[in-house]
């Protein structure tokens, strides 16, 4: 390790309702590479946005090769030396792989591209990195991992002197993974500075030198990674402070009758041989890191998405749900975690959006029963306490938290006994989020049975009777919440799997 | 402003079509000072004509815009509808009611198609359309051997004209009555049925339907279905009002329905549509295809100034949306 090369001290970021980042802190020397770690939405991505100019701080100072520096945006970062590798790649497919390295900053010859220059240029940027892949190959031609490959030579390209990963290993088999450490500690050796953004503990301990963890939006510290257990940095990243009262048994009857039983569920890569039941009355609560195939669990046995297999019980008689239709038809209601796309129509009336799963019995002959639909809309407004002018406000003009019990309303009314509430609290503020919580237990207490999947922790313990914890596909855990605590779960979370 | 806005009888009726019926009064008052002779029942009875198989269009791709798809077929489809209907009668000697049934079928037809295309199979509305206006012109030329085809008129030796009081009786215009009952009918289908509801529900946010446990594709193939019904009906005025028809037309007709849509307040972003707007759009094309005609100008000035209120109305709603968010 050399000298430090980038500081960012005291950052601070609020978003309306939200304070993303709490003064963080984080340095980073030429020839390091630097674990950047924290529970989902700890503020890992915001900060890295925050360094390359997406959002612009509230306050605090980055300081970069000695100078205060400020960036408007990731060409300005672009430009100084700071560059960020993508979780999601950022490619053309149609192009060739030259063609998108240097895509925006073509070589020309005249007015012409010229693609002989971009195709040495290419292959001169691989052989420093020991990569083989054809600079003249299509991009979709490639797999993932040397697409990322390519991301990585294009991050070079800018002369980079700082490159950010974020979760590049997330989508990797386990030679391209080598392949990535080879590139790293090659990186490394040529004294870049290098942030990695990561789930995978084993990684860590493999790749980083200092690791810097983050919660809730806060500095925690910083270890050497020599020095420390994999138990030391999950102790960082959820805290000793439990700040909400947890579950501490379960409220369900050990002879509640099992409502829905899923056997072996697959369905591609994030649903792998899925197994769980759950019973009347019960919360169950799915535990896991972004990408741990929760909501493609429920997605595929909602019938969202096909399913490669399978089998589904409901009250212990085998159902076939290819489409949300049949999951409907069945009593199976989903909440999806994004609301605005999945949940509601929000340039349409709450009445509307109420009535949607169930029109049928709102309609007499041809005629929709205008009536008796504002009639039962109305009366989830109140059971609910919906806050609204009326029934005939668009969904559109209500907050998360209401606009979330309109999607509630949807079920109830259709009078469902399973629900599948997929992040049910976020993007709501603090007292609506309460409210769910109370609205979910009520509705337990009358004998619905919910999964509940949640990134946030203290959801998980204060609402779950029963927790079933996913990493990358698999379901790797079943605990009770008697045995429930966040290193518990997140020792889960985070097994790899070989 | 905001405040007549907020008034509920101008609420119900909408502001912006109130604006429009307003801009169609002045436009009709216009040409009349402008054109001597343009006021009176004669003119009337021409515009109305136009109304007719026009309303019939609109009234159709509404349906298909609610979805937030489109259609261009919808004007060759009509022709098409025409041809097979009328060389039928003209050269196989079918009795009327079946041509005007064959004409309705095969806009059903085309409608199945389009609809099945967009919903079941997944193609794009606008290469679907776009294929089967081309199909439709082909269709049509191919059956009648590239010849013209011509609907018996009124006193049709063999009593075959009997069609034509679809249009008008005497003086008495049968068709705008016949019109204002489907008006009736689709307003009431589009804002209180089942179909309604969901077709602009998935036009709004079609994947959130879905996963209501809504068979969205029914209702989106629906739309395209009634739109081509209507069509074949549009077919049965056009020749009640014109007679002849010629293979390998029929496109200036759909920018004007579409013209007609948009001006009445249907988004092209889908969800949100006016049956009541489209009609009145309907009056304001019809109104200014007769006043271009009377001003001794020709379609293809129509044609410019159908083109440019689609853009210009299209552009009103986006920037409202974007407002909006």
């Amino acid at each position: 390790m050399g000298e430090v090369i980038l500081t960012m001290k005291g950052i601070d970021k609020s978003f309306p309702g939200v304070h993303a980042l709490d003064h963080v802190d984080l340095e980073l020397k030429r020839g390091e590479v630097h674990a950047l770690m924290g529970e989902n939405g700890a503020g890992k991505s915001t900060l890295m946005k925050v360094l390359t100019g997406i959002y612009t701080k509230d306050s605090g100072t980055i300081t970069f090769e000695g100078k205060e520096v400020e960036f408007h945006n990731t060409h300005e970062a672009q430009e100084a030396g700071i560059v960020i590798v993508h979780q999601e790649l950022n490619m053309v497919g149609d192009l060739t792989v030259a063609q998108n390295i240097f895509i925006g900053r073509e070589f020309k010859k005249g007015i012409m591209i010229d693609d002989k220059k971009m195709i040495t240029e290419s292959r001169k940027l691989f052989d420093e990195l020991h990569i083989n892949i054809d600079p003249k190959a299509k991009m979709s031609d490639l797999t993932v991992g040397k697409q990322q490959m390519c991301e990585i030579a294009k991050a070079i390209s800018h002369k980079a002197k700082v490159i950010i990963f974020d979760e590049p290993s997330a989508a990797l088999t386990e030679k391209e993974i080598e392949d990535l450490f080879a590139i790293i500690r090659d990186l490394r050796a040529q004294n870049l500075g290098i942030i990695y953004i990561s789930h995978r503990m084993d990684e860590i301990k493999v790749i980083t030198d200092r690791v810097t963890v983050m919660r809730d939006g806060a500095y925690v510290g910083t270890l050497i990674t020599n020095d420390c257990t994999k138990e030391d940095i999950i102790n960082m990243m959820v805290g000793r402070v439990i700040y909400e009262e947890p579950k501490t048994k379960s409220m369900v009857p050990d002879d509640a009758p099992v409502v829905l039983k899923v056997e072996h569920l697959n369905a591609g890569k994030m649903v792998q041989d899925v197994s769980f039941e759950l019973r009347k009355g019960e919360i169950l609560g799915f535990s896991g890191l972004m990408g741990a195939g929760r909501t493609e669990t429920a997605r595929a046995l909602f019938g969202a998405d096909p399913k490669t297999s399978g089998d589904i019980y409901i009250n212990g008689k085998k159902v076939a749900i290819h489409s949300p239709q049949d999951a409907v038809r069945n009593g199976i209601g989903y909440l999806s975690e994004d609301r605005k796309r999945y949940g509601i129509v929000v340039q349409k009336t709450i009445t509307e959006n109420s009535t949607m799963a169930t029109l049928e019995k709102y309609t007499s002959g041809l005629f929709i029963n205008k009536g008796e639909e504002k009639k039962i809309t109305e009366q989830y407004i109140k059971e609910l306490a919906t806050k609204t002018p009326s029934a005939e406000e668009l969904v559109v003009n209500l907050s998360g938290g209401n606009q979330q019990k309109v999607v509630i309303a949807k079920w109830l009314v259709r009078n469902c006994d399973i629900l599948i509430f997929d992040e049910p609290t976020r993007g709501i503020d603090v007292g609506a989020k309460n409210e769910i919580y109370k609205l979910m237990n009520r509705l337990a207490a009358e004998g619905k049975s919910i999964i509940m999947i949640s990134s946030e922790m203290t959801e998980i313990l204060r609402m779950s009777d029963r927790i079933v914890v996913m990493c990358e596909g698999k379901k790797t855990g079943e605990i009770r919440i008697e045995d429930a605590t966040q290193e518990a779960i997140m020792d889960k979370a985070t097994r790899d799997i070989k | 402003m905001d405040k007549i806005k907020q008034n509920p009888i101008v609420k119900k009726l909408g502001f912006n079509r109130i604006i429009l019926f307003c801009i169609l009064v002045l436009l009709y008052v216009a040409f009349s000072i402008a054109i001597p002779g343009f006021a009176g029942m004669a003119r009337i009875m021409s515009i109305l004509n136009y109304v007719y198989f026009l309303g019939f269009l609109a009234l159709g791709v509404t349906f298909v815009i609610a979805t937030g798809g489109i259609d261009f077929s919808i004007g060759p489809v009509m022709f098409c509808c025409a041809l097979i209907g009328g060389y039928s009668l003209n050269t196989y000697g079918v009795p009327v009611i079946v041509s005007i049934l064959l004409s309705i079928l095969i806009g059903f037809l085309f409608g199945m198609f389009n609809g099945w295309l967009v919903a079941f199979v997944g193609v794009p509305p606008f290469i679907v359309s776009m294929a089967s206006m081309n199909i439709a012109k082909g269709l049509g030329s191919v059956f009648t051997k590239t010849q013209s085809v011509s609907w018996p008129q009124l006193n049709d030796p063999d009593g075959r004209g009997w069609f034509r009081n679809l249009v008008k009786v005497g003086d008495v215009p049968t068709g705008l009555i016949i019109f204002a009952v489907f008006v009736i009918i689709l307003f009431i289908v589009m804002n209180n049925t089942k179909p309604g509801r969901y077709i602009l529900s998935l036009g709004s946010n079609k994947e959130a339907v879905r996963l209501s446990g809504v068979n969205v594709r029914k209702w989106q193939m629906l739309a395209y279905v009634i739109c081509g019904t209507l069509v074949g009906i549009a077919a049965i005025f056009f020749v009640s009002a014109y007679t002849t028809v010629q293979p390998g037309l029929g496109d200036t007709y759909n920018n004007e329905a579409i013209a007609s849509c948009v001006m009445g307040g249907t988004s092209m972003a889908g969800g949100l549509a006016s049956i009541g707007g489209t009609v009145i759009g309907v009056f304001v094309i019809s109104l200014l295809q007769e006043g271009i005609m009377a001003l001794r100008m020709t379609k293809e000035v129509q044609m410019i100034i159908t083109g440019l209120i689609v853009i210009i109305f299209v552009y009103a709603d986006v920037s409202a949306r974007r407002r909006k968010n």
